[in-house]
Protein backbone atom coordinates (compact mmCIF):
# COMPACT_ATOMS: atom_id res chain seq x y z
CA UNK A 1 0.00 0.00 0.00
CA UNK A 2 1.78 2.76 -1.62
CA UNK A 3 0.74 6.78 -0.22
CA UNK A 4 0.18 6.85 -3.91
CA UNK A 5 -2.26 4.36 -4.71
CA UNK A 6 -5.25 6.48 -4.05
CA UNK A 7 -5.00 8.89 -7.05
CA UNK A 8 -4.77 5.64 -9.43
CA UNK A 9 -8.69 5.51 -10.52
CA UNK A 10 -7.95 9.69 -11.49
CA UNK A 11 -5.25 8.94 -12.97
CA UNK A 12 -6.15 6.80 -15.13
CA UNK A 13 -9.43 8.43 -16.58
CA UNK A 14 -7.07 11.63 -17.17
CA UNK A 15 -4.17 9.52 -18.80
CA UNK A 16 -7.14 8.10 -20.80
CA UNK A 17 -8.62 11.93 -21.98
CA UNK A 18 -5.04 12.64 -22.51
CA UNK A 19 -3.95 10.54 -24.98
CA UNK A 20 -6.74 10.82 -26.94
CA UNK A 21 -5.96 14.60 -28.09
CA UNK A 22 -2.58 15.29 -26.47
CA UNK A 23 -4.39 17.76 -24.38
CA UNK A 24 -4.58 18.63 -20.98
CA UNK A 25 -7.71 20.23 -19.98
CA UNK A 26 -6.48 20.86 -16.49
CA UNK A 27 -2.96 21.89 -17.23
CA UNK A 28 -3.57 24.56 -19.95
CA UNK A 29 -0.27 27.10 -20.42
CA UNK A 30 -1.01 31.14 -21.40
CA UNK A 31 1.89 31.04 -22.99
CA UNK A 32 2.10 34.44 -23.54
CA UNK A 33 -1.01 36.67 -22.86
CA UNK A 34 -2.35 38.90 -25.08
CA UNK A 35 -4.76 41.34 -23.32
CA UNK A 36 -7.73 40.37 -21.06
CA UNK A 37 -9.38 37.81 -23.30
CA UNK A 38 -6.45 36.87 -25.48
CA UNK A 39 -4.01 34.48 -24.87
CA UNK A 40 -1.15 32.35 -27.19
CA UNK A 41 -1.10 28.97 -26.26
CA UNK A 42 0.93 26.62 -28.35
CA UNK A 43 1.41 29.29 -30.83
CA UNK A 44 -2.27 29.88 -31.18
CA UNK A 45 -4.00 32.89 -30.69
CA UNK A 46 -6.83 31.74 -28.27
CA UNK A 47 -9.99 33.73 -27.34
CA UNK A 48 -10.06 33.46 -23.28
CA UNK A 49 -13.93 32.42 -22.67
CA UNK A 50 -13.32 30.42 -19.50
CA UNK A 51 -12.08 33.18 -16.85
CA UNK A 52 -13.87 35.42 -14.24
CA UNK A 53 -12.86 38.72 -15.20
CA UNK A 54 -16.30 39.98 -15.16
CA UNK A 55 -15.60 43.61 -15.44
CA UNK A 56 -12.11 42.79 -17.84
CA UNK A 57 -10.01 45.22 -15.84
CA UNK A 58 -7.21 42.86 -15.39
CA UNK A 59 -5.29 45.54 -17.64
CA UNK A 60 -6.93 48.62 -16.86
CA UNK A 61 -4.58 51.49 -17.34
CA UNK A 62 -4.99 53.40 -13.66
CA UNK A 63 -5.01 49.74 -11.52
CA UNK A 64 -1.80 49.01 -13.55
CA UNK A 65 -0.50 52.14 -12.60
CA UNK A 66 -1.55 51.50 -8.99
CA UNK A 67 0.11 48.70 -8.89
CA UNK A 68 3.10 49.93 -10.26
CA UNK A 69 3.22 52.98 -7.78
CA UNK A 70 3.02 50.27 -4.86
CA UNK A 71 5.59 47.98 -6.15
CA UNK A 72 8.06 50.74 -6.22
CA UNK A 73 6.90 52.72 -3.33
CA UNK A 74 6.40 49.59 -0.63
CA UNK A 75 7.94 46.44 -2.35
CA UNK A 76 7.46 43.44 -3.93
CA UNK A 77 6.26 41.47 -1.01
CA UNK A 78 4.93 41.73 2.78
CA UNK A 79 7.13 38.83 4.25
CA UNK A 80 4.72 38.79 6.89
CA UNK A 81 0.85 37.91 7.81
CA UNK A 82 -1.65 40.71 8.53
CA UNK A 83 -1.33 39.79 12.51
CA UNK A 84 2.60 40.52 12.49
CA UNK A 85 4.29 42.73 9.82
CA UNK A 86 2.12 42.19 6.99
CA UNK A 87 -0.30 45.23 7.17
CA UNK A 88 0.41 48.12 5.00
CA UNK A 89 -1.62 51.36 5.40
CA UNK A 90 -3.08 49.99 1.67
CA UNK A 91 -4.42 46.78 3.39
CA UNK A 92 -6.49 49.19 6.34
CA UNK A 93 -7.02 51.56 3.24
CA UNK A 94 -9.02 49.15 1.07
CA UNK A 95 -10.53 47.54 3.99
CA UNK A 96 -12.13 51.05 4.66
CA UNK A 97 -13.39 51.54 1.08
CA UNK A 98 -14.76 47.95 0.62
CA UNK A 99 -16.76 48.57 4.08
CA UNK A 100 -17.48 51.76 3.20
CA UNK A 101 -18.59 50.63 -0.54
CA UNK A 102 -20.96 47.48 0.62
CA UNK A 103 -22.36 49.68 3.61
CA UNK A 104 -20.61 47.87 6.53
CA UNK A 105 -19.12 48.78 9.68
CA UNK A 106 -16.59 46.33 9.57
CA UNK A 107 -13.99 44.68 6.97
CA UNK A 108 -10.89 42.44 6.98
CA UNK A 109 -8.61 41.62 3.82
CA UNK A 110 -7.55 38.18 3.73
CA UNK A 111 -4.55 37.02 1.22
CA UNK A 112 -7.37 35.58 -1.15
CA UNK A 113 -10.90 34.66 -1.34
CA UNK A 114 -10.24 30.66 -0.07
CA UNK A 115 -8.77 31.85 3.14
CA UNK A 116 -11.27 34.43 3.83
CA UNK A 117 -13.75 31.90 3.88
CA UNK A 118 -11.91 29.14 5.10
CA UNK A 119 -11.05 32.23 7.77
CA UNK A 120 -14.22 33.45 8.63
CA UNK A 121 -16.05 29.97 8.92
CA UNK A 122 -13.61 28.44 10.90
CA UNK A 123 -13.29 30.59 13.51
CA UNK A 124 -16.99 31.67 14.10
CA UNK A 125 -18.32 28.23 13.96
CA UNK A 126 -16.75 25.93 16.53
CA UNK A 127 -17.17 22.57 17.92
CA UNK A 128 -19.10 21.21 19.88
CA UNK A 129 -22.20 23.34 19.99
CA UNK A 130 -21.84 25.33 17.25
CA UNK A 131 -23.68 24.16 13.71
CA UNK A 132 -22.79 24.67 10.05
CA UNK A 133 -25.26 24.62 7.52
CA UNK A 134 -24.02 24.93 3.61
CA UNK A 135 -25.67 24.73 0.93
CA UNK A 136 -25.06 21.62 -0.86
CA UNK A 137 -23.24 23.57 -4.41
CA UNK A 138 -21.44 25.47 -1.96
CA UNK A 139 -17.58 25.87 -3.39
CA UNK A 140 -14.85 24.18 -1.91
CA UNK A 141 -13.09 26.58 0.36
CA UNK A 142 -16.66 26.28 2.19
CA UNK A 143 -16.56 23.13 2.54
CA UNK A 144 -12.68 23.33 3.58
CA UNK A 145 -13.91 26.34 6.43
CA UNK A 146 -16.08 23.46 7.83
CA UNK A 147 -13.77 21.04 7.90
CA UNK A 148 -11.04 23.02 9.11
CA UNK A 149 -13.37 24.45 12.21
CA UNK A 150 -14.86 20.74 12.97
CA UNK A 151 -18.30 21.75 14.20
CA UNK A 152 -20.86 20.04 13.25
CA UNK A 153 -22.13 20.60 9.22
CA UNK A 154 -24.94 20.24 7.96
CA UNK A 155 -25.86 20.44 4.04
CA UNK A 156 -29.07 21.86 2.89
CA UNK A 157 -30.86 21.79 -1.14
CA UNK A 158 -29.08 23.93 -4.00
CA UNK A 159 -31.04 26.95 -3.58
CA UNK A 160 -34.10 25.79 -1.22
CA UNK A 161 -34.96 27.91 1.58
CA UNK A 162 -37.26 25.18 2.56
CA UNK A 163 -34.79 22.47 2.91
CA UNK A 164 -32.10 24.87 4.98
CA UNK A 165 -35.97 25.69 7.10
CA UNK A 166 -36.42 22.12 8.00
CA UNK A 167 -33.13 21.06 8.68
CA UNK A 168 -32.62 24.34 11.38
CA UNK A 169 -36.27 22.84 12.57
CA UNK A 170 -34.49 19.70 13.44
CA UNK A 171 -31.64 20.95 15.43
CA UNK A 172 -31.56 20.13 18.93
CA UNK A 173 -31.52 22.70 22.19
CA UNK A 174 -28.12 22.03 22.48
CA UNK A 175 -26.99 24.05 19.29
CA UNK A 176 -26.05 27.55 20.69
CA UNK A 177 -24.37 29.49 17.36
CA UNK A 178 -25.74 28.13 13.81
CA UNK A 179 -24.09 30.02 11.05
CA UNK A 180 -25.27 29.11 7.57
CA UNK A 181 -23.25 29.61 4.24
CA UNK A 182 -24.49 30.12 0.69
CA UNK A 183 -23.23 32.03 -2.47
CA UNK A 184 -24.63 34.49 -4.47
CA UNK A 185 -24.05 33.10 -8.02
CA UNK A 186 -22.41 30.06 -8.00
CA UNK A 187 -19.64 29.92 -10.28
CA UNK A 188 -20.51 26.59 -12.53
CA UNK A 189 -23.61 26.91 -13.42
CA UNK A 190 -24.18 30.87 -13.32
CA UNK A 191 -27.40 30.02 -11.07
CA UNK A 192 -28.14 32.84 -8.37
CA UNK A 193 -29.21 32.03 -5.21
CA UNK A 194 -32.86 32.91 -3.41
CA UNK A 195 -30.67 35.48 -1.26
CA UNK A 196 -33.54 37.09 0.43
CA UNK A 197 -35.39 34.24 1.36
CA UNK A 198 -32.09 32.47 2.58
CA UNK A 199 -31.43 35.13 5.08
CA UNK A 200 -35.20 35.12 6.43
CA UNK A 201 -34.97 31.73 7.06
CA UNK A 202 -31.40 32.06 8.68
CA UNK A 203 -32.78 34.78 10.83
CA UNK A 204 -35.67 33.21 11.96
CA UNK A 205 -34.03 30.39 13.35
CA UNK A 206 -31.75 32.86 15.31
CA UNK A 207 -28.55 31.72 12.82
CA UNK A 208 -25.97 34.05 10.97
CA UNK A 209 -25.93 34.49 7.35
CA UNK A 210 -23.07 34.34 5.86
CA UNK A 211 -22.92 35.15 2.00
CA UNK A 212 -20.44 34.41 -0.41
CA UNK A 213 -20.77 36.69 -3.25
CA UNK A 214 -17.22 35.45 -4.72
CA UNK A 215 -18.71 35.64 -8.49
CA UNK A 216 -21.66 38.05 -7.98
CA UNK A 217 -19.44 41.32 -6.49
CA UNK A 218 -19.53 44.16 -9.24
CA UNK A 219 -21.64 41.78 -11.35
CA UNK A 220 -25.33 42.04 -9.73
CA UNK A 221 -27.20 44.87 -7.69
CA UNK A 222 -27.48 48.60 -8.99
CA UNK A 223 -24.27 49.76 -7.74
CA UNK A 224 -22.51 46.33 -8.08
CA UNK A 225 -22.73 45.52 -4.36
CA UNK A 226 -24.29 41.75 -4.95
CA UNK A 227 -27.06 39.31 -5.52
CA UNK A 228 -28.27 40.65 -2.02
CA UNK A 229 -27.96 44.03 -3.07
CA UNK A 230 -30.22 43.47 -5.98
CA UNK A 231 -32.52 41.41 -3.69
CA UNK A 232 -32.41 44.63 -1.35
CA UNK A 233 -31.04 42.49 1.31
CA UNK A 234 -27.49 43.50 1.47
CA UNK A 235 -27.77 45.09 5.35
CA UNK A 236 -29.42 41.47 6.55
CA UNK A 237 -26.32 39.51 5.46
CA UNK A 238 -24.10 39.30 8.69
CA UNK A 239 -20.75 37.81 6.83
CA UNK A 240 -20.43 38.81 3.28
CA UNK A 241 -17.26 37.05 2.23
CA UNK A 242 -15.30 38.07 -1.88
CA UNK A 243 -12.82 38.09 -3.49
CA UNK A 244 -9.75 40.22 -5.19
CA UNK A 245 -9.43 37.37 -7.84
CA UNK A 246 -12.61 38.22 -10.22
CA UNK A 247 -14.10 41.22 -10.71
CA UNK A 248 -11.55 43.48 -8.94
CA UNK A 249 -8.69 41.34 -11.35
CA UNK A 250 -6.26 41.10 -8.55
CA UNK A 251 -5.72 38.78 -5.69
CA UNK A 252 -6.94 38.87 -2.50
CA UNK A 253 -10.36 38.18 -0.24
CA UNK A 254 -12.51 40.12 2.69
CA UNK A 255 -15.08 39.38 4.84
CA UNK A 256 -17.26 42.07 5.87
CA UNK A 257 -20.04 42.48 8.36
CA UNK A 258 -21.59 44.96 10.70
CA UNK A 259 -20.71 42.47 13.69
CA UNK A 260 -18.29 44.43 15.88
CA UNK A 261 -16.95 41.11 17.02
CA UNK A 262 -15.62 40.76 13.46
CA UNK A 263 -12.50 42.10 14.25
CA UNK A 264 -11.85 39.58 16.86
CA UNK A 265 -11.08 37.16 13.82
CA UNK A 266 -7.98 39.00 13.34
CA UNK A 267 -6.53 37.36 16.29
CA UNK A 268 -8.63 34.00 15.92
CA UNK A 269 -8.67 33.01 12.53
CA UNK A 270 -5.63 31.08 11.96
CA UNK A 271 -6.15 31.41 7.45
CA UNK A 272 -5.45 35.44 8.65
CA UNK A 273 -3.20 35.25 10.92
CA UNK A 274 -0.36 32.39 9.49
CA UNK A 275 -0.31 33.53 5.92
CA UNK A 276 1.74 36.70 4.33
CA UNK A 277 -0.37 39.56 3.49
CA UNK A 278 -0.94 40.46 -0.19
CA UNK A 279 1.11 42.32 -2.15
CA UNK A 280 1.55 45.76 -2.18
CA UNK A 281 0.75 45.54 -5.96
CA UNK A 282 -2.05 43.43 -5.48
CA UNK A 283 -3.59 45.26 -2.96
CA UNK A 284 -3.55 48.54 -4.62
CA UNK A 285 -5.16 46.98 -8.32
CA UNK A 286 -7.75 45.76 -6.49
CA UNK A 287 -8.24 49.35 -4.73
CA UNK A 288 -7.90 51.10 -8.34
CA UNK A 289 -10.12 48.39 -9.64
CA UNK A 290 -12.88 49.09 -6.84
CA UNK A 291 -12.22 52.87 -7.65
CA UNK A 292 -13.30 51.79 -11.22
CA UNK A 293 -16.12 49.96 -10.42
CA UNK A 294 -17.53 52.20 -8.32
CA UNK A 295 -17.16 55.56 -10.55
CA UNK A 296 -18.01 53.90 -14.41
CA UNK A 297 -21.23 51.58 -14.64
CA UNK A 298 -20.41 50.73 -18.42
CA UNK A 299 -18.80 47.77 -17.44
CA UNK A 300 -21.63 46.05 -15.98
CA UNK A 301 -23.44 46.99 -18.58
CA UNK A 302 -21.08 45.50 -21.26
CA UNK A 303 -20.32 42.27 -19.13
CA UNK A 304 -24.76 41.94 -19.13
CA UNK A 305 -25.08 42.76 -23.18
CA UNK A 306 -22.06 39.99 -24.20
CA UNK A 307 -23.87 37.81 -21.51
CA UNK A 308 -27.37 38.20 -23.12
CA UNK A 309 -25.92 38.13 -26.70
CA UNK A 310 -24.15 34.31 -26.10
CA UNK A 311 -27.08 32.85 -24.26
CA UNK A 312 -29.76 34.20 -26.84
CA UNK A 313 -27.30 32.78 -29.26
CA UNK A 314 -26.70 29.18 -27.64
CA UNK A 315 -30.27 28.97 -26.81
CA UNK A 316 -30.93 29.07 -30.51
CA UNK A 317 -28.45 26.51 -31.26
CA UNK A 318 -30.50 23.94 -28.81
CA UNK A 319 -27.39 23.45 -26.16
CA UNK A 320 -29.08 22.04 -22.96
CA UNK A 321 -27.93 25.54 -20.50
CA UNK A 322 -27.38 24.70 -16.58
CA UNK A 323 -29.23 28.23 -15.76
CA UNK A 324 -30.91 31.02 -16.80
CA UNK A 325 -28.95 34.50 -18.02
CA UNK A 326 -26.15 35.00 -16.08
CA UNK A 327 -22.56 35.93 -17.01
CA UNK A 328 -21.62 32.31 -16.76
CA UNK A 329 -23.12 30.15 -19.29
CA UNK A 330 -22.77 26.37 -18.74
CA UNK A 331 -23.54 23.93 -21.66
CA UNK A 332 -24.39 20.61 -20.27
CA UNK A 333 -23.01 17.35 -21.79
CA UNK A 334 -24.44 13.55 -22.13
CA UNK A 335 -20.85 13.03 -19.90
CA UNK A 336 -17.21 13.19 -19.38
CA UNK A 337 -15.56 11.59 -23.04
CA UNK A 338 -18.06 14.16 -25.04
CA UNK A 339 -17.56 16.83 -22.68
CA UNK A 340 -13.70 16.51 -23.00
CA UNK A 341 -14.32 15.96 -26.95
CA UNK A 342 -16.31 18.97 -26.97
CA UNK A 343 -13.75 20.97 -25.04
CA UNK A 344 -11.02 19.79 -26.94
CA UNK A 345 -13.08 20.79 -30.11
CA UNK A 346 -13.19 24.54 -29.03
CA UNK A 347 -9.94 24.59 -28.27
CA UNK A 348 -8.93 23.54 -31.87
CA UNK A 349 -11.34 26.30 -33.02
CA UNK A 350 -9.58 29.07 -31.02
CA UNK A 351 -11.53 29.08 -27.93
CA UNK A 352 -10.82 28.29 -24.27
CA UNK A 353 -13.84 27.47 -21.98
CA UNK A 354 -13.53 25.83 -18.33
CA UNK A 355 -14.34 21.75 -18.89
CA UNK A 356 -16.07 20.56 -15.45
CA UNK A 357 -16.58 16.94 -14.85
CA UNK A 358 -17.58 15.01 -12.02
CA UNK A 359 -16.32 14.48 -8.91
CA UNK A 360 -16.87 18.40 -8.32
CA UNK A 361 -20.05 19.36 -10.35
CA UNK A 362 -23.27 19.38 -8.77
CA UNK A 363 -25.36 16.11 -9.97
CA UNK A 364 -22.60 14.63 -11.21
CA UNK A 365 -23.23 16.45 -14.62
CA UNK A 366 -20.37 16.90 -17.47
CA UNK A 367 -20.32 20.82 -18.05
CA UNK A 368 -18.39 23.56 -20.40
CA UNK A 369 -18.23 26.86 -18.30
CA UNK A 370 -18.06 30.17 -20.22
CA UNK A 371 -17.70 33.26 -18.63
CA UNK A 372 -18.80 36.42 -20.34
CA UNK A 373 -16.39 39.70 -19.70
CA UNK A 374 -17.10 43.06 -20.04
CA UNK A 375 -14.08 43.33 -22.16
CA UNK A 376 -15.27 40.59 -24.67
CA UNK A 377 -14.86 42.63 -27.91
CA UNK A 378 -17.61 41.83 -30.28
CA UNK A 379 -14.91 40.02 -32.60
CA UNK A 380 -14.02 37.99 -29.52
CA UNK A 381 -18.10 37.03 -29.33
CA UNK A 382 -18.36 36.23 -33.17
CA UNK A 383 -15.45 33.44 -32.66
CA UNK A 384 -16.93 32.17 -29.59
CA UNK A 385 -20.64 31.97 -30.97
CA UNK A 386 -19.13 30.74 -34.24
CA UNK A 387 -16.87 27.55 -32.35
CA UNK A 388 -20.23 26.81 -30.68
CA UNK A 389 -21.73 26.70 -34.00
CA UNK A 390 -19.60 24.51 -35.53
CA UNK A 391 -19.33 22.62 -32.26
CA UNK A 392 -23.78 22.12 -32.27
CA UNK A 393 -22.98 20.84 -35.78
CA UNK A 394 -21.01 18.56 -34.76
CA UNK A 395 -22.73 17.22 -31.60
CA UNK A 396 -25.99 17.01 -34.23
CA UNK A 397 -24.27 14.93 -36.64
CA UNK A 398 -22.67 12.31 -33.90
CA UNK A 399 -26.48 12.21 -32.57
CA UNK A 400 -27.69 11.04 -36.09
CA UNK A 401 -25.29 8.55 -36.27
CA UNK A 402 -25.19 7.14 -32.73
CA UNK B 1 -38.85 -11.22 13.62
CA UNK B 2 -38.53 -8.57 15.95
CA UNK B 3 -39.62 -5.13 15.49
CA UNK B 4 -35.89 -3.84 15.13
CA UNK B 5 -35.21 -6.24 13.24
CA UNK B 6 -37.93 -5.78 10.31
CA UNK B 7 -37.13 -1.24 10.44
CA UNK B 8 -33.96 -2.89 9.87
CA UNK B 9 -34.87 -4.26 6.42
CA UNK B 10 -37.26 -1.61 5.76
CA UNK B 11 -34.02 1.40 6.10
CA UNK B 12 -31.93 -1.49 4.28
CA UNK B 13 -34.29 -1.57 1.78
CA UNK B 14 -34.82 2.14 0.96
CA UNK B 15 -31.23 2.60 0.41
CA UNK B 16 -31.28 0.43 -1.37
CA UNK B 17 -33.98 1.74 -3.54
CA UNK B 18 -32.08 5.57 -3.77
CA UNK B 19 -28.45 3.60 -4.73
CA UNK B 20 -30.17 1.49 -7.50
CA UNK B 21 -30.21 4.51 -9.71
CA UNK B 22 -26.51 5.01 -9.17
CA UNK B 23 -25.39 1.55 -9.23
CA UNK B 24 -24.27 1.12 -13.08
CA UNK B 25 -22.18 -2.07 -12.78
CA UNK B 26 -25.49 -3.86 -11.32
CA UNK B 27 -23.75 -4.96 -8.40
CA UNK B 28 -25.69 -6.81 -5.63
CA UNK B 29 -26.47 -4.87 -2.77
CA UNK B 30 -25.88 -5.89 0.93
CA UNK B 31 -24.78 -4.30 4.16
CA UNK B 32 -21.30 -5.07 3.38
CA UNK B 33 -21.16 -2.96 0.16
CA UNK B 34 -19.10 -0.30 0.09
CA UNK B 35 -20.49 2.48 -1.67
CA UNK B 36 -16.79 4.08 -2.64
CA UNK B 37 -15.00 1.14 -3.01
CA UNK B 38 -17.56 -1.42 -4.66
CA UNK B 39 -20.25 0.72 -6.52
CA UNK B 40 -17.77 3.51 -7.28
CA UNK B 41 -20.12 6.26 -6.58
CA UNK B 42 -18.29 9.63 -5.88
CA UNK B 43 -17.57 11.32 -3.07
CA UNK B 44 -20.23 14.05 -4.01
CA UNK B 45 -22.91 11.54 -5.12
CA UNK B 46 -23.05 9.93 -1.74
CA UNK B 47 -23.69 12.91 -0.08
CA UNK B 48 -26.68 13.53 -2.65
CA UNK B 49 -27.99 10.06 -1.74
CA UNK B 50 -27.63 10.61 2.14
CA UNK B 51 -29.38 14.16 1.75
CA UNK B 52 -32.72 11.51 0.19
CA UNK B 53 -32.41 9.74 3.12
CA UNK B 54 -32.61 12.82 5.03
CA UNK B 55 -35.85 13.81 3.60
CA UNK B 56 -36.84 10.64 3.89
CA UNK B 57 -36.57 9.70 7.44
CA UNK B 58 -36.39 13.74 8.34
CA UNK B 59 -33.47 13.46 10.34
CA UNK B 60 -29.87 15.49 9.24
CA UNK B 61 -27.17 13.40 9.29
CA UNK B 62 -23.94 15.47 9.32
CA UNK B 63 -21.30 15.54 6.54
CA UNK B 64 -18.83 15.30 9.11
CA UNK B 65 -20.23 11.72 10.19
CA UNK B 66 -21.05 10.43 6.26
CA UNK B 67 -17.09 10.04 5.54
CA UNK B 68 -16.89 7.72 8.08
CA UNK B 69 -19.77 5.40 6.79
CA UNK B 70 -18.34 3.32 4.30
CA UNK B 71 -20.60 0.19 3.80
CA UNK B 72 -24.95 0.23 3.21
CA UNK B 73 -24.68 -1.39 7.00
CA UNK B 74 -23.09 1.41 8.75
CA UNK B 75 -25.63 3.98 6.81
CA UNK B 76 -28.47 2.14 7.81
CA UNK B 77 -26.95 1.66 11.55
CA UNK B 78 -26.17 5.46 11.72
CA UNK B 79 -29.74 6.24 10.38
CA UNK B 80 -31.15 4.69 13.28
CA UNK B 81 -28.82 6.08 15.86
CA UNK B 82 -29.70 9.55 14.75
CA UNK B 83 -33.56 8.49 14.57
CA UNK B 84 -33.25 7.79 18.06
CA UNK B 85 -31.28 10.78 19.01
CA UNK B 86 -33.61 13.46 16.94
CA UNK B 87 -37.21 12.01 17.87
C1 LIG C 1 -17.58 30.81 -4.61
C2 LIG C 1 -16.12 31.05 -4.47
N1 LIG C 1 -15.63 31.48 -3.31
C3 LIG C 1 -14.32 31.72 -3.14
C4 LIG C 1 -13.43 31.52 -4.16
C5 LIG C 1 -11.97 31.72 -3.90
O1 LIG C 1 -11.48 32.90 -4.38
P1 LIG C 1 -9.91 33.15 -4.50
O2 LIG C 1 -9.55 32.88 -5.89
O3 LIG C 1 -9.75 34.58 -4.13
O4 LIG C 1 -9.22 32.25 -3.54
C6 LIG C 1 -13.90 31.13 -5.41
C7 LIG C 1 -13.00 31.02 -6.57
O5 LIG C 1 -12.40 30.08 -6.89
C8 LIG C 1 -15.27 30.85 -5.56
O6 LIG C 1 -15.74 30.39 -6.73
Amino acid sequence: MSLFDKFQNTATLYNSLLEETGRDPFGVSMDEMKGPTRAMVKGKEIVLAGTNNYLGLTYDDAAIAAAKEALEQSGTGTTGSRFANGTYAGHRQLEEDLAAFLGYKHCMVFSTGYQANLGAIAALAQPPHDVILIDADCHACIYDGCQLSGAETIRFRHNDPTSLDKRLSRLGDDVKGKLVCFEGMYSMFGDVAPVKELVEVAHKHGAYALLDEAHSFGVFGDHGRGVCERDGVLDDVDFYTGTFSKSLASIGGFVASNHPELEFLRFSSRPYMFTASPSPANIAAASAALARLKADDSMRTALWDNAKRVHAAFTQLGFDLAAPMSPVIAVKLSGREEAFMAWNFLMEHGVYVNLAIPPGTPNATSILRLSVSAAHTNEDLDAIINAYTALSELLSEKAAHA
Amino acid sequence: MSSIQEDDDLVFRKICSLIEPLNDKGAKLTRDTDLIADLEIDSVAVLDVVMDIEDNYDISIPVNTISEMKTIGELVDAIHAIKKEQS
